[in-house]
Formats: structure tokens, sequence, C-alpha cells
């Protein structure tokens, strides 16, 4: 048996406990955000642009007399835009001690997933992107990705969003 | 269909060419060296000692005494001839220890052993079975962002979760034009011994038993560790398996050492 495998199984036996993950679906692939950090999630609505705004910005929404800046999802994740659909969705989350939206295509549902049944992503690959991934995590026969929303952004990047 | 196809082969025709027609590796060559060297060495010692035995002949008249002396003064120019041979080496090894990772040796490199050989983009590459993790038909694979071009995704199989190498991508990146991609028709995954690696294949194409001698084996290269040898008669690859996983872990492809 392979050290990776070992290592695996190991988790079990140690602290398995459960969370919840609010799923989304990107292009083909569903990915999963911790529900902790998540505040609320809103239809569509217009998303007013800002002049001068870094490319990952989209612009930003008035939600209940509070600017929220929403993300380009899409484009974080290395996949082409698509249009909005009645399915897209902005969820609210709390990151870094901030407010944001990100764009998705789809919400899907709240899952609970043990410790134990969350394995590390394969350690390759140097793309900025691969460090959003927290996890991986077989869901019923279909493979969750889980996302580190803190790494969604540098430090920079989420010093940048403050200016909003 | 047909064109691509025929086209893709005379590409590979032309890659494992290039395989074949590598120069002798430099440690080889480097061994060589050594070896001419050491042979001066005790060439030029054994010559010494028979001029000294010449003149203590001629000066020492009992046999028995000068006999001893020869056997011990013998003993003592071997034993230098040794010892600066042995220093010779071990200063090569230190300095080549650098540039090349030596090959742990494999339990098929004695006798008759059997290999997979499948096939991917025109290009037929052979797996010794004793490294074969198993064969997969290939299903959904859920792609991760931010990953290499070559790492297809991860694929669900009952309830492992197997990495996934396009391996058109990571054998031959520069000949993976979108032509030769879209062609590709990948139907199976091989897996790599107990690892999560499987590599795509388009088709299997037989199990063989190979000799030795069939093999051109590349036992020390540092610039193809994934490569074990060269299949003669087949002209194609021999995967070094465990090579291929430490590379595929480190996230390396295939021109990492070039």
């Amino acid at each position: 048996m392979s050290d990776e495998r070992r290592s695996t199984s190991g988790k079990k036996d140690a602290n398995d406990e459960v969370l919840q993950w609010v799923t989304f679906k990107l292009e083909k692939e569903t990915y999963g955000i911790n529900v902790m950090q998540v505040q609320e999630v809103l239809r569509y609505s217009e998303i007013a642009p800002v002049p001068g705004a870094p490319l990952y910005v989209l612009g930003i929404i008035n939600l209940r007399g509070n600017v929220v800046t929403v993300i380009d999802t899409r484009s974080r994740f290395g996949l082409d835009p698509c249009d909005v659909t009645d399915n897209t969705r902005v969820v609210v989350i709390e990151s870094e001690k901030q407010v944001i939206g990100i764009l998705v295509d789809s919400v899907a549902e709240v899952v609970y997933l043990k410790a134990s049944e969350i394995d590390d992503a394969p350690n390759v690959g140097n793309d900025e992107s691969a460090q959003f991934i927290q996890g991986v995590s077989n869901r019923d026969g279909e493979l969750l990705i889980l996302v580190d929303l803190d790494q969604l952004l540098s430090d920079d990047e989420w010093d940048e969003l403050k200016q909003f | 269909m047909a064109k691509p196809l025929a086209a893709s082969k005379k590409v590979m025709k032309n890659y494992l060419s290039e395989l074949l027609t590598e120069e002798l590796p430099e440690l080889e060559r480097k061994k060589i060296k050594i070896a001419s060297k050491t042979d001066d060495i005790v060439e030029d010692n054994r010559l010494e000692a028979l001029l000294q035995n010449v003149n203590a002949e001629l000066d020492i008249a009992p046999h028995e005494v000068s006999t001893q002396k020869r056997i011990a003064h013998q003993d003592s120019i071997e034993e230098k001839a040794a010892q600066q041979s042995q220093g010779e080496v071990a200063l090569s090894t230190q300095k080549s220890s650098g540039d090349f990772i030596a090959k742990i040796p494999k339990s098929y490199r004695q006798g008759d052993f059997q290999t997979l050989f499948f096939n991917v983009a025109g290009l037929t590459i052979a797996v010794p079975l004793i490294e074969l993790g198993g064969i997969h038909k290939i299903d959904k694979t859920t792609s991760l962002m931010g990953k290499p071009d070559w790492f297809k995704g991860v694929m669900l199989y009952r309830d492992e979760k197997i990495n996934v190498v396009d391996t058109a991508l990571w054998v031959m990146p520069e000949k993976c034009d979108e032509t030769l991609k879209n062609s590709l028709n990948y139907q199976y995954i091989i897996m790599l011994n107990d690892s999560r690696w499987g590599l795509m294949a388009e088709n299997l194409v037989d199990t063989v038993v190979l000799q030795q001698d069939e093999v051109k084996w590349l036992d020390s290269t540092s610039k193809r560790p994934w490569l074990a040898g060269l299949v003669k008669n087949k002209m194609c690859a021999l995967l070094d398996v465990d090579a291929l996983i430490a590379l595929l872990n480190e996230g390396s492809g295939i021109n990492q050492f070039d």
C-alpha cells in the first residue's frame, strides 16, 4: 500500500469532525465552500462595473445599503466567461475579515462531509489557482472540489479590495 | 482521420529514432576513461616493479630473499595501484554524482519479463507487468484548476481517486498540436504500480515476454529517468514506472532535465 493511501486511512482514526459545505457549479465541475464563511446567496442582479478595477473584480452590488465587491470566479479559476442565466447566483462570503461576492453558475446544496472523507488534491502545478483547492471528496460518485476562500486572493489583492 | 494518424506515426518514428540514436551516455564514457586510466597506472607500476626486480636479482645473491622481497614488493605495488585506482573511482563518482541519478536495480532486470504494450497517438509504450497497478476503462475526469496541461484531472473509481495523466501531453508536449489533441481517443487508464497515478491509453496492444537483450537498457541517464530502456524490435519506450511516479509526484513534466 502506498504512503499516500496510508495517510488517507490514517485520517479516519484521528479527528473526524463533520463540516458543512455549500456546493456550487462552475462549468461542469462542482465546488464546495465552508458554510461558516457563507453569509447569503443572492439571485443575479445588475453588477455595476468600477472603472480602473482589477480584472478579477466584476464590479459592485448594493446589498441593503452596503457595497459588496463581486469577484469574477470564472476568470479566477482559469475558466472561459459565460452568459448569465436564471441559475446564476452571487454567493456573499466573509473571508479575511472582508465581505465579498463570488459569481457562480449555480448553487446546488449544502452537504455534510467528515474530515476523513476529504483527500488532499495532487500537489502538482505551480499556478496560483492550484492553491485555491483545499481538498477533494467523493460525493455520490461525483468529485467535489473544496475551495479555500482565504487563498482566493493574495494578501495584496485583499488589501486592494478594502479600497472599494 | 487517416491523415492525422499517419502524420502522428511519422512524428513518433522520428521521435523514437532520436531516442535510439542517443549518444553513448556520459557516465559510460567516464567509466571507460577511468578504466583505461587505472589500467595505465597498473601497467606502469608493473613495469617499474619488473625493473626493480631485475636490479634486486643482480645485487642480492640468495634467491630466497629476493623472491620474498619480490613478493612483498609486488604486494605493495598492487596495493598501491588498487588504492590509486580506488581513489580515482571515488573522485570520479563524487564528481559525477551531481549530474546523474543512479537507478535502483529492478527485479525484471534478470531473465525474461512480461510487458504490456499500449498505444498513445501512434506511439507504442511498454510497461513491465510487475509494475502495472491495473487497467481501468476511462470514466469522467474532474479537472482541477491551476494544474499543468498534462494533468487531465481526477477520476473516481470505486472509492479510489485516480490522478489521470494525459500521456501524449506528458510524453511529447512539443508534438501535441491541436490536430493531434483532437485526434486522441483515450479509452483506458494504465495504473502505475500501487500509486494513484494512471496514464491514459488509446489502445492496448499486447502482452509480450521480453528477454534482456531485446531491450536497449538506459541505466545511467538522468535526462530521461522515466525511460528504463527501448524495446528494440518494437522501437518503443519501456517505462521506468517508479521514476515516472516520482516525477509525477513532483509535478514535473518530461522536459524537466533538458
